[in-house]
């Protein structure tokens, strides 16, 4: 079991048990299935370009290699910045008290793109953050799962259902202005790309 | 960039661009100093997949992982993976000459089978005859941010003089009210919004952002609500 989110405000901590929310736990989920012609499940599969090979579940990994083909461990593997330099672990922030920011305003939570969701069972809750947060209130600390080369930003927030740690990164959006029109070419293969709303 | 075909309270409407905002770069991961690449490569053969095993072994199985190595095929073990076509197989293991049936199958959140179609497909509906349109429902920002997990933001952008003026107009508005303004797809204007071909239909908020002659117009994408699983 995963540690507790704690965080501290006024000197005093309040810690909450985690459970990641996604969609199928809310709404169910739909899976799209193939079926051969008498209606049996059918096994997706891959053949490799030269026909010799066909590749099925399982059969596959993946990983870093060498110029001459060794493979490299993860453990050997760090964070580079764009310059090639090593970048400091930072540690989980589970188990560790981290200081509230705010309230923040609305604007600084829908500009944060949310990657995970979690629902937060109170174990230990300050009354007076707890009143704060069911009137609306938002509260901004350093979150990271796990240790890795990169913090996230989660925020506090609540509602008639329960406390909820939204995580993610900060996405400020850019301003536009009447110099400034977006590009009049919409049919570049790159920009539809970019806009793969599967990949979520 | 893309289009969406929008349209205001006052049911005018326009098509304009959109685009995403982009999000700082992870860090790469690597060795210092040293150029490595990511691959794909073969692990095991169908000989050395587990069920295969299994079936050749039987209970001797742990045993003859013990004495050898039945799993890896030397010869092939490693060699990388690069373009392939994607194949199914039958449910006898036989390659598929005909494009399989698909159906939909609806799982319900506690695993159990709901329902079952034919799989049909979900068209985009952002640049149709029919506009996204303000749905009528606006709701307070901070209500908002806590009842709904904003998966991702697109900036909606004017392409010339005349498409500023009435998007600076809407992000002014929603501004000056402090809400986001829910949008709606179809005829009705009451559908979720699919940006691409059986893309996840997601419910648009837009909000609006005035600095004297510069606006920010997000349309914020969300398909999850904040409540407790029961």
């Amino acid at each position: 079991m995963a540690k507790s989110i704690v965080v501290t405000i006024g000197g005093i901590e309040s810690s909450f048990a985690l459970e990641k929310l996604d969609r199928a736990k809310l709404y169910g989920r739909r899976e799209r299935r193939p079926l051969d012609p008498e209606g049996r499940r059918c096994e997706r599969a891959e053949l490799t370009r030269d026909g010799a090979l066909l590749v099925r579940s399982g059969m596959t990994a993946q990983g870093y290699f060498d110029g001459d083909g060794a493979w490299i461990p993860n453990r050997d593997l760090v964070g580079l910045d764009r310059d090639g330099t090593p970048l400091p672990q930072v540690p989980s922030t589970l188990g560790v008290a981290q200081p509230l920011e705010g309230p923040i305003p609305p604007e600084d939570v829908l500009d944060l793109a949310v990657r995970t969701v979690y629902v937060l069972a109170p174990e230990q809750i300050d009354p007076a953050l707890a009143a704060q947060l069911q009137a609306g209130a938002a509260f901004r600390f350093a979150f990271n799962y796990r240790a890795d080369y990169q913090a996230e930003t989660a925020v506090l927030v609540a509602n008639d259902a329960g406390v909820f740690a939204l995580v993610g990164r900060p996405t400020p959006p850019p301003w536009a202005s009447i110099d400034l029109p977006a590009p009049a070419s919409f049919d570049t293969t790159e920009d539809q790309d970019e806009l793969d709303f599967e990949m979520f | 960039m893309r289009k969406i075909h929008l349209m205001n309270e006052a049911q005018r409407d326009a098509s304009i661009a959109m685009e995403s905002i982009p999000e700082a770069p992870s860090p790469k991961m690597g060795v210092p100093g040293k150029t490595i690449a990511f691959h794909r490569y073969l692990a095991a053969t169908e000989a050395g997949l587990h069920a295969t095993l299994l079936a050749t072994h039987g209970d001797d199985l742990a045993q003859a992982l013990v004495d050898g190595d039945p799993e890896i095929d030397l010869e092939q073990v490693g060699r990388l993976i690069g373009d392939t076509t994607p194949v199914y197989l039958s449910a006898d293991g036989g390659v598929l000459h005909v494009s399989p049936q698909l159906v939909d199958v609806l799982i319900g959140p506690d695993g159990t089978e709901r329902d079952r179609k034919p799989a049909g497909d979900t068209p985009a509906n952002i640049n149709e005859l029919d506009p996204v349109r303000v749905a009528g429902k606006k709701i307070a920002k901070s209500e908002a941010i806590a009842r709904f997990a904003f998966r991702r933001t697109v900036a909606i952008r004017h392409v010339d003089g005349l498409t500023y003026d009435f998007l600076h107009a809407m992000a002014k508005q929603l501004a000056d009210e402090g809400v986001l303004a829910m949008l709606g797809a179809g005829a009705k204007g009451r559908e979720p919004l699919v940006f691409q071909e059986n893309g996840t239909p997601y419910r648009g908020f837009l909000e609006g952002r005035v600095d004297g002659p510069r606006y920010q117009l997000l349309l914020h994408l969300s398909n999850l609500e904040l409540r407790v699983p029961t």
